[in-house]
């Protein structure tokens, strides 16, 4: 008899074979690295320490990560309607939420790998290159430092996995790939900027008795871009930076994956009980 | 009196203001094969997604009454599509281990076990629905729902397909196939259900429906079936 963490398993690794073997997965990696080096060069970040890296590469990496999160997970679910897999799911013992648990889980070491990898080299070339200087740029609240860049890369990779399950949530949605393909975008938009412009357009709107840093928090873009200032660049401010909330940041990524699990999971389960012929 | 391992009595199925089924009611044994022919549009794939529970009815209700089984049914769809990139032999893994079965074997069932490394975007169509077949068999479901497994193949491979079918159906599985290859049919099915325009119009053992006109399963058929609906029905025979 099997079980679900067998189901899981099996899922899981037909989504990180099929991501191994993919060239697409290795040029998008090419083409991050080359960003954040063109990037941090340009800034010169990396000779002045991390915190000025982080600095170089921050603004980009806010609409890199969910483009690369989406360009990974569009498909994840949409191509399984699309070829009549998720029918004959169906008729195995495989729920419909340890199906898009296992879909997600494969795509996030494909994500990760692909974002993390360039990040984790830069890290690398900020190490063998800062000159030791670099403690008098964050002499504010503290001394740049690798743990810093570790705080950075693992903010990133939450934010990554936050983009990651709501372009797993959009996949779920279609029914084709060119809905697929258009619903993306249209959820690309939203995290990049549509979040930020709802939470500001909220505040202008007069709501009353909530703060500008709590609502941030909210949206996925500005919560990561809070947490990295709260606890990565807070070293190069002499009082709080007070961008974000920082327990309403977490909460809202975290919240934001759960949520889209769980949109994808009923769209499977509805895709199961309602599709014809 | 064979038992029967799913049974549906009185489904409707309507598809907004489109009746795509009314009314059918059937039964699928162990140890037979049920052949659902009928024009195209006449509600065979609708009919057959619903015994398989990938469809809700309208009215009616399916019951699974079978032996208690890891998997209780198997689906081959209409075009069996694989993820590209991967062997059948990876393919196979994948589905196997959902029910825990072997890949190997179900691969050697269904006459794939020389060609376990070719990608799926490699194999010929008729290997294709093979593997599809393989598919369904994983887990040894007691019902298999099959949507016409031999459509598009050649003379050879549909009676290679139908073989299997029958195989199966020796192995105590009951079989439930789609299919507009009468004389196939004919030679295969133990019961054939003639739908027309979500009807059933007739259900009997091949001989007793030739019975009707006296001629092959064909000539019953294109009595029973609006002429302009029968067009796509193939009545050559393979051989």
């Amino acid at each position: 008899m099997t079980g679900r963490a067998d189901a899981f398993w099996a899922v899981f690794a037909r989504e990180v074979r099929g991501a191994a073997r993919s060239r697409t997965y290795l040029l998008l990696a090419l083409a991050v690295t080359l960003v954040v080096f063109a990037l941090a060069r340009a800034g010169n970040g990396p000779s002045a320490g991390y915190i000025p890296t982080v600095v170089d590469v921050l603004l980009v990496i806010e609409v890199l990560v969910p483009a690369v999160a989406f360009a990974v997970g569009y498909r994840a679910i949409a191509d399984d309607a699309v070829r009549g897999t998720l029918d004959v799911l169906a008729t195995y013992p495989l729920p419909p939420w340890v199906y898009v648990v296992g879909v997600y889980a494969g795509r996030a070491v494909a994500l990760l790998a692909v974002v993390l990898v360039p990040l984790s080299i830069l890290g690398v070339v900020v190490a063998t290159t800062a000159g030791p200087a670099t403690t008098v740029f964050a002499s504010h609240r503290g001394v740049d430092s690798p743990l810093l860049f570790v705080r950075f890369l693992s903010l990133t990779a939450v934010f990554a996995l936050t983009t990651l399950a709501i372009a797993v949530a959009i996949s779920a949605l279609a029914d084709s790939r060119r809905r697929a393909i258009l619903l993306a975008l249209v959820g690309l938009l939203v995290v990049v900027v549509g979040a930020d412009v709802a939470v500001l357009r909220t505040m202008t709107g007069g709501l009353v008795g909530v703060e500008l840093d709590a609502l941030l928090g909210l949206s996925p873009a500005s919560a990561y871009r809070g947490l990295v200032f709260e606890t990565v660049l807070y070293v190069a401010f002499s009082g709080r930076s007070s961008f974000v909330a920082v327990p309403v940041a977490a909460a809202g990524l975290v919240a934001w994956s759960v949520a889209s699990l769980l949109i994808a999971t009923l769209a499977v389960r509805r895709h199961r009980a309602s599709s014809g012929v | 009196m064979t038992d029967a391992y799913l049974r549906a009595t009185g489904v409707d199925r309507t598809f907004g203001d489109v009746t795509a089924l009314a009314d059918v009611s059937m039964e699928a044994p162990a140890g037979r094969v049920v052949a659902l022919i009928g024009p195209n549009g006449s509600g065979k794939t609708t009919l057959l997604r619903i015994l398989a529970g990938l469809l809700s009815p309208t009215a009616g209700e399916v019951n699974y009454e079978g032996p208690s089984a890891t998997r209780p049914l198997g689906y081959l769809p209409q075009a069996p599509t694989f993820r590209p990139g991967f062997t059948a032999s990876e393919t196979m893994t994948f589905y196997a281990r959902l029910v825990d079965d072997d890949p190997t074997e179900l691969l050697d069932r269904v006459g794939l076990g020389n060609v376990p490394d070719r990608r799926v975007e490699a194999l010929s169509g008729g290997m294709t629905r093979l593997l599809g077949i393989a598919q369904a068999l994983a887990g040894d479901p007691p019902v298999l729902a099959l949507d016409e497994p031999a459509s598009g193949l050649d003379p050879g491979m549909s009676q290679r397909v139908f073989d299997i079918v029958q195989a199966l159906a020796d192995d105590g599985h009951a079989v439930v196939v789609t299919s507009h290859d009468l004389p196939l049919v004919e030679r295969t099915a133990d019961r054939v259900v003639i739908l027309d325009r979500g009807k059933v119009v007739a259900a009997d053992t091949p001989a007793a429906l030739r019975e009707q006109t006296g001629g092959p399963l064909h000539e019953t058929f294109t009595s029973l079936v609006d002429a302009d609906d029968s067009v796509a029905i193939r009545t050559e025979a393979t051989e």
